[in-house]
């Protein structure tokens, strides 16, 4: 990996058998591995939770957007606890209002409209770190937890 | 202001107003102060622990002006981040006002159920009625109460 390149980090939410929780994870999967897997990388909520140095470097060394479940908001203050910058939140609800044709349901395996409105919110997070990363954001990031390992 | 009964099951807080009347299924409904017109402006809305137990609400479709409803008809319909929900009118009566945040900001159910969060104003055709089938605030509680419990026994 070439360290000096500027890349952003994803933290969804860690909400296992929440709906929502599947939604932002389905669309962080899809941002870092799919969309823009050079400029887009995800750092696990339960690793910040766990005080895992590396993800905790990850985050305070580059701009993060984080996905949030529910109004507890777990990725977005685990990400400030770290010492992150949060460059952009998403809460998942607040998403679905806005692609109300497509539904979540289902919990380990989304439902078509679970999996629509994650790409929807995929290519909206895309997006933003288009413009981050086009941003001088910050001039050096730190290696990210886990690279290329599986899914957190 | 409203002054509220309250009680805590498991680790949630639950409050019942108690300047109005209620639903066993938790919609309540308060009379407006008196204005011009026949009929008794009757407002409506969710209780805390309906809203509670009903989740973050992504969207609310309140019945428009105009709709005649009979008790029990239904007046909304929510959609939370567990359950969609068809909420019965409390009264007899004709929809002459709905919340207008229910279109955009349907959240301020969860966030201010008996003051900002209401749903709509019935024109209620006789509301003395409907009122006497209705729940006071102390006999909802014992309902609302038991019903906490025994959803906090599922947990």
């Amino acid at each position: 990996m070439n360290e000096s390149r500027q890349r952003v980090v994803i933290v969804p939410c860690s909400g296992i058998g929440k709906t929502y929780g599947s939604v932002s994870r389905e669309a962080a999967y899809e941002v870092t591995e799919d969309l823009r897997p050079d400029t887009a990388a995800l750092v696990p909520l339960s690793l910040l939770v766990l005080g895992d140095e590396q993800a905790r470097a990850a985050v305070a060394g580059s701009q993060a957007i984080t996905i949030d479940g529910c109004k507890l908001a777990c990725a977005t203050k685990m990400v400030k606890e770290s010492g992150g910058e949060v460059a952009k939140d998403y809460a998942v609800l607040d998403v679905y209002r806005r692609y109300k044709q497509f539904k979540p349901q289902g919990i380990a395996e989304l439902n078509a409209g679970g999996q629509q409105l994650a790409q929807a919110l995929a290519q909206e997070i895309a997006q933003d770190v288009d413009g981050l990363v086009g941003q001088d954001a910050a001039p050096y990031m730190a290696p990210l937890p886990h690279e290329g390992g599986q899914h957190g | 202001m409203p002054e509220f009964l309250e009680t805590t099951v498991d680790k949630f807080t639950f409050k019942v107003a108690t300047d109005r009347f209620y639903t066993r299924e938790g919609v309540w409904a308060t009379p407006l102060p008196e204005g011009e017109g026949a009929g008794v402006r009757v407002r409506v809305g969710l209780s805390d622990f309906l809203q509670q137990r009903s989740g973050d609400i992504a969207f609310a479709e309140v019945k428009p002006e105009g709709t005649a409803l009979a008790a029990g008809d239904e007046v909304a319909a929510i959609e939370t981040i567990k359950v969609n929900i068809a909420l019965g009118s409390p009264v007899n009566g004709k929809v002459i006002e709905v919340n207008p945040d229910m279109e955009l900001k349907p959240e301020v159910i969860n966030q201010d159920p008996y003051e900002a969060g209401w749903l709509a104003t019935i024109e209620a055709t006789d509301w003395e009625t409907d009122r006497a089938q209705l729940l006071d605030p102390q006999a909802y509680f014992v309902v609302m109460k038991a019903e906490a419990e025994e959803e906090a026994k599922k947990l």
